[in-house]
């Protein structure tokens, strides 16, 4: 054992050293906090005048021009920096032609949308129709707008119709709401803006990406690590000394040390931009508790395969290649987040939860979504997950064994299963 | 009574990779206090029999005790191994790897503190300890894994090939380490094909050859063994009747000498006597044949027989 931890120390103290360590180190917070300085740059400022956009109407129901015209100019008084400009179609006794004018006024870009309103809007089953060709995406926000003002004039002719005053149906539909969140003190209450809630949606994500990256980027030095080893032809020097297994875990353990390290001042610094943004993130200690476990064997998982795949390859470029499909497997809860965070308890959620390699990411992030997993299948998943680890490393320090001595060609699946069939 | 402690015995070991049989039934008997070589050709089992004492792989079958010790694990602390591959890591300091080798070989911290500086000196690296190793030279390379595989002061010391790729004066500096540790009544055990450097090291070889053992014993014995019969001899008079005489199996003319083979059975005495009576004698030399001699002796008899 005394052994296990002197390697596990020169590997934490040699791998603390390194430039690509340090870098990596400060990398991850230094983007975390430029991305959330920079978000809150384009937040405050209105952004620069946009190209106008220009929009051309014919309505059937002749109740409306004098309206759309009016409502425009309201909306540009009011956002002089995304104006929308009426275009006038030439007119004609020949509807069908204006129409088809005003299409080919849209196909040609020399308008961005082309509205017509049907006869019946206000009193029928008519309807309003915006035809757009290959619209932009920066033009998307502009038609919603659009979409919005006729929207609303249409509201507004109906309640004259019918002899209502919009000013009393505004009244009617307006809820005022006030989001409050309650601390757990009995007077503690504060108000919470749209921003925290999405803060808390984000809570579990980042939990989950915290797992991700201590995982994938520590495991990465493992292989360098292995590699070097191999390498340099120090591996055999060291053999003398102790048992591949031993090698095998000190190196483990070593950098799992280098990945707490990381992950802790990762952690430490995104509470500190939380709190510097006036974000407030509550975090309890049984949620940190897991969250450390679930850390530490996925990552004792992790490096296990790792250092296994690193003893047979001879360069980092072919480890990468082997490396590509457990790389996937990763993949799929951090593209799949959202809707893990939606149904922490669904099917998807608690099938991915027990695989494995991502069992960490899924189960912290289920976790962390709040919404009461079951006692019982975390204790099953963490029973899954030491089980698993005990199997990999029994395996990896196989094929760690007889991987590290081969210098040359990488070998076959086939022969590494013959090592695996060796006692 | 007193049997000799063995340092090492290897007992009908064998091992095979895939189809390659590559030790087969091996056995040997390493005495403490001596100097023993493993010789034989290129890929004739030298590195997978040491790789199976020091326990990197495990022999398919038979046994290994070192010290009379069925495990490693109970001495791996008294043995210091140098393989044929060796490196160091790069960026770790002379002194930090020294140090850290000792460590993981079982040292104490007070004796790490003791053995490194000494074993800096002696390799003539004290004014590089606190160099990173991708600064140093390749002969320093050498020193300082020299270093990294003495440094628990083992009381057997297994070296693969240890001589291929050193230079001469890395040569000497690991001939003396191998004497001193002779000296101090150590065990020292190493592989190699260079011949003569076996002859002048060893005083008992292990010769092997695809596996298996050709010939095992006192390097003395072995040659004397091997050397009754041929005589090289330089007289004065007619030498024509030295091929009539009964023991005389062939005679050459090597220069101003003649080279005598003689038959089995026959002593190199009677050869002496005979010429004495006949002609004057200037010189008169046994012919020991050199162990490059026997290995090519040996191992091509043996090739020829295999195939």
């Amino acid at each position: 054992m005394s052994k296990i931890l002197k390697i596990a120390q020169r590997e934490y103290v040699e791998t603390v050293k390194t430039k690509t360590f340090l870098i990596g180190l400060l990398l991850a917070p230094a983007i975390t906090v430029g991305i959330i300085f920079f978000a809150h740059l384009v937040s405050r400022s209105e952004g620069g005048p946009r190209p106008p956009v220009k929009v051309a109407v014919t309505d059937l129901s002749t109740e409306l021009s004098g309206q759309i015209e009016r409502g425009f100019e309201k909306h540009n008084d009011s956002h002089p920096n995304r104006q929308i400009l009426f275009q006038a179609l030439e007119d004609s006794q020949n509807q069908a032609a204006v129409q088809e004018r005003g299409k080919a006024g849209v196909r040609s870009g020399k308008i961005d949308a082309y509205v017509v309103i049907d006869k019946d809007i206000l009193d029928g089953p008519g309807k309003v129709y915006f035809y757009t060709h290959k619209p932009k995406p920066a033009n998307l926000d502009a038609f919603w707008t659009l979409e919005r003002i006729i929207n609303g004039l249409v509201v507004d002719q109906r309640c004259r119709l019918k002899n209502l005053s919009p000013e009393l149906l505004a009244e009617i539909r307006s809820v005022p709401i006030e989001r409050v969140e309650i601390g757990s003190g009995k007077d503690e209450q504060r108000l919470q803006s749209q921003t925290e809630r999405m803060t808390g949606m984000m809570v579990p994500f980042f939990f989950m990406f915290l797992i991700y990256m201590g995982i994938m980027g520590i495991g990465q030095q493992m292989l360098s690590s292995v590699i070097e080893e191999k390498n340099s032809r120090i591996i055999e020097m060291l053999l003398s000394a102790v048992t591949p297994f031993q090698l095998m875990a000190g190196k483990i353990l070593g950098l799992a040390g280098i990945g707490l390290t990381v992950v802790s001042l990762w952690a430490v610094t995104a509470y500190g931009a939380a709190l510097w943004q006036g974000l407030g993130i509550e975090i309890t200690g049984g949620l940190l508790f897991y969250f450390l476990l679930y850390y530490v064997l996925g990552f004792l998982l992790f490096s296990s395969i790792l250092a296994g795949v690193g003893s047979v390859c001879n360069t980092l470029k072919e480890s990468q290649n082997l490396m590509m499909p457990i790389v996937l497997v990763f993949v799929v809860p951090l593209i799949s987040w959202y809707q893990l965070v939606q149904s922490p308890n669904g099917l998807f959620a608690r099938v991915l939860s027990f695989i494995p390699p991502v069992t960490p990411l899924v189960m912290i992030l289920r976790i962390s979504a709040g919404s009461g997993v079951w006692g019982l299948e975390i204790l099953a998943s963490i029973v899954l997950l030491l089980a698993a680890l005990l199997v990999t490393m029994w395996l990896a320090a196989r094929i760690f064994r007889t991987g590290i001595l081969m210098y040359g060609k990488r070998p076959s699946i086939r022969e590494i299963f013959r090592w695996l069939r060796q006692s | 009574m007193f049997e000799i402690m063995n340092a090492l015995v290897l007992d009908n070991v064998s091992k095979s990779f895939g189809e390659l049989r590559a030790v087969d039934s091996l056995s040997v008997q390493v005495p403490t206090a001596s100097v023993y070589g493993f010789l034989g050709p290129n890929g004739a089992g030298k590195t997978t029999t040491l790789r199976m004492i020091i326990s990197i792989i495990k022999p398919d079958s038979g046994g290994i005790s070192i010290f009379g010790n069925g495990s490693i694990e109970q001495v791996r602390a008294r043995i210091g191994y140098m393989p044929e591959e060796r490196g160091l890591y790069r960026k770790m300091t002379a002194r930090k790897i020294l140090a850290y080798f000792g460590a993981i070989k079982g040292l104490t911290v007070d004796q790490i503190a003791q053995q490194v500086p000494k074993w800096l000196d002696r390799v003539e690296l004290g004014d590089w300890a606190d160099k990173k190793v991708e600064e140093l030279s390749r002969g320093m390379h050498q020193k300082l894994q020299f270093a990294v595989t003495v440094i628990n002061e083992p009381e057997l010391l297994i070296l693969d090939e240890p001589f291929s790729g050193l230079d001469p004066l890395n040569q000497e500096l690991l001939k003396s380490i191998i004497d001193r540790m002779r000296d101090e009544g150590k065990t020292v055990i190493f592989s190699t094909h260079v011949m003569h450097e076996a002859e002048k090291l060893c005083d008992s070889i292990l010769l092997i050859n695809k596996g298996k053992v050709i010939l095992d014993g006192e390097l003395n014995r072995i040659r004397s063994q091997q050397s009754s019969d041929v005589v090289s001899v330089e007289l004065e008079g007619d030498t024509t009747f030295i091929e009539t005489l009964p023991m005389v199996t062939k005679v050459q003319l090597h220069g101003s000498r003649l080279e005598i083979n003689l038959s089995r059975d026959s002593e190199s005495q009677q050869l002496l006597k005979a010429l004495v009576d006949r002609v004057r004698v200037r010189a008169f030399e046994i012919k020991v044949p050199s162990l490059h001699e026997i290995f090519v002796n040996l191992v091509g008899a043996s090739n020829v027989e295999d195939s």
